[in-house]
């Protein structure tokens, strides 16, 4: 869509506009650059010509996996196994849920449904981070401290209404015609929702499902305090740990960074579009 | 519909609850609980000498990340918006550092800015700027500008996106015919554009000021509240107190002050853009 007149709005504009972005793309851009090239270099002149790539004299000394111990002999890929499965676990579970809350909302006519909606607003309002003491509390009484679940559960209630909201607004949108045969055929909602809708629901379970791995893996404050025991870490913690006990060698600390993000960045190549799309998707209504 | 209230319920609403109590005992995360009525409050309010800064910090932290990102954010989709070629692409890498963790990207961040680090180095190459090179996390002031900056360098692709989705849904005709009545590219942004974006630009801003409010994993990772305790913010006290110090009942207190200005922050959203009635109408 065009802001502009074409006279008053030459070449010159539209290359002063390219080149603005371009800086900023830069700017976004280079110290993931420089942080990944970086951690191809030994660690003693890393400083040196921090931008050059030479080409010859790349080593992938730092991703010496034994550098990646921390002192109690944890291997950093225990981290990345347990950042794995608590977010395997959260998102399965969430999706579950919120599709079927979603639908719920969407379809089903019930008291006290649009008070349900707005509390969902509200609790998308609350700084869960003032929750950690009383979940602290809490995981431990049921005995789920360093358990998968144990950070799993929180994970959830917390993407919960987020998820549902957009899972109401996906089903609200779906053709009533299916729907209504199968009302017709004597289906009761359980078996409308299992038989019918979930296949060609890919869409809407495609989205949860990507906008939450974000948050899940990237986690931070709960994972540090619900995940004490050293094997159990994921990680976002094992890495700040892993700063804390090795913080002068920077060829190694740049290529744990490297690895770390390699995972989202990855899934970002892949999914950038499905994540943007599913983000916005609700806001825009308004 | 039930499983999901379930953890709702256990995670979430009780929690809550059980913080605002937890505030008015001793606890020390084991053993009992000792009732101290609102001792821990005028321990918080009076004797902590960090609890000002860190509300003070959280709120500056807030409204400055939240005016960076925004205003940012929307620039950028006003200039992506005015159909330049690759704006896939743009959109692309401008998004890119939102999906970072913070965790790992603080710790880079930190390798930048180190005394031996990235920029320090860059300063001493250029001739006349090697002055400026500083210790940029290690002097008081300038650290805690720093991690905003950062934050801000982390999340104005997230605002981005959407003030591009909500232009993109504006329609040409719109446009077209500003054009046709002589209206300049600034006036079209500022009588059009932006009137039209006024639901996303509210939603948008209540987000950042809550989210960015919370801050904890940033300026953890980042210089852990130091350097001296000037980059303080509730969150980092709340862990400390809490985890450090095993002062549960005081961390609570926190968490209260967490909740209190949260809520402000909303009633205030809900009063500007008149949300509250529409909700309700439903």
């Amino acid at each position: 869509m065009a802001l502009y007149r074409r006279k008053e709005n030459g070449i010159f504009n539209k290359l002063l506009l390219q080149m603005i972005l371009i800086i900023w793309v830069i700017f976004q851009v280079v110290p993931i650059l420089w942080l990944v090239s970086s951690s191809f270099k030994p660690s003693v002149g890393i400083m040196n010509n921090p931008f050059s790539f030479p080409l010859k004299s790349l080593t992938i000394e730092n991703y010496d996996f034994q550098k990646f111990k921390t002192f109690a002999g944890i291997d950093i890929s225990i981290f990345f196994k347990n950042s794995a499965v608590v977010t395997l676990i959260s998102l399965i579970l969430l999706t579950a849920v919120a599709l079927l809350a979603g639908y719920a909302l969407a379809r089903i006519r019930f008291p006290g449904k649009n008070i349900f909606i707005f509390f969902f607003i509200v609790l998308m309002g609350i700084p869960i981070h003032a929750l950690i003491i009383p979940l602290y509390y809490l995981i431990g009484k049921i005995g789920l401290l360093n358990n998968y679940f144990g950070l799993a559960f929180p994970y959830i209630a917390f993407r919960f209404s987020f998820s549902t909201l957009l899972a109401q607004a996906y089903f609200k949108q779906y053709p009533n015609e299916i729907v209504e045969a199968a009302k017709m055929d004597g289906c009761g909602h359980l078996r409308i929702f299992f038989s019918i809708i979930m296949p060609g629901s890919i869409g809407i379970i495609s989205t949860i499902l990507i906008v939450n791995f974000i948050q899940f893996w990237n986690e931070f404050l709960f994972a540090l305090v619900i995940m004490r025991d050293n094997a159990a870490k994921t990680l976002t913690v094992g890495l700040m740990s892993f700063k804390g006990e090795r913080a002068t060698d920077w060829g190694p600390m740049l290529a744990v960074i490297t690895l770390a993000i390699l995972p989202t960045l990855l899934f970002y190549l892949i999914f950038s579009r499905n994540l943007i799309k599913g983000l916005t998707a609700g806001a825009i209504k308004g | 519909m039930l499983p999901g209230m379930l953890f709702i319920l256990v995670f979430i609403a009780i929690p809550i609850i059980t913080s605002i109590m937890l505030s008015f005992f001793n606890w020390k995360g084991y053993g009992n609980f000792d009732f101290v009525g609102l001792k821990n409050y005028l321990k918080v309010f009076i004797s902590d000498r960090y609890f000002y800064t860190a509300l003070k910090n959280s709120i500056i932290f807030s409204i400055s990340v939240t005016i960076g990102t925004v205003g940012l954010g929307f620039i950028l989709a006003v200039m992506i918006d005015l159909k330049v070629k690759f704006w896939k692409f743009y959109r692309f890498f401008y998004f890119l550092p939102v999906v970072i963790s913070t965790i790992p990207l603080a710790l880079l961040w930190v390798q930048i800015f180190h005394p031996y680090g990235l920029l320090n180095n860059l300063l001493l190459e250029v001739t006349g700027l090697e002055s400026l090179q500083r210790s940029w996390l290690g002097e008081p002031n300038i650290a805690f500008v720093i991690i905003i900056l950062v934050d801000i360098w982390h999340y104005t692709g997230f605002t981005m996106i959407f003030f591009l989705a909500g232009m993109q849904n504006i329609e040409e005709d719109i446009y077209e015919a500003a054009k046709l009545d002589g209206a300049t590219t600034f006036q079209r942004i500022f009588k059009i554009t932006a009137p039209l974006l006024k639901n996303v630009f509210s939603i948008i801003i209540i987000l950042q000021l809550i989210f960015s409010f919370q801050v904890f994993d940033i300026v953890y990772a980042m210089t852990r509240g130091g350097p001296f305790h000037s980059t303080e913010v509730l969150g980092t006290r709340l862990y400390q107190l809490a985890f450090s110090e095993q002062q549960f009942g005081l961390a609570s207190v926190y968490a209260v002050v967490m909740f209190i200005v949260s809520i402000i922050y909303a009633v205030f959203y809900i009063r500007v853009s008149g949300y509250g009635k529409v909700a309700l109408q439903s």
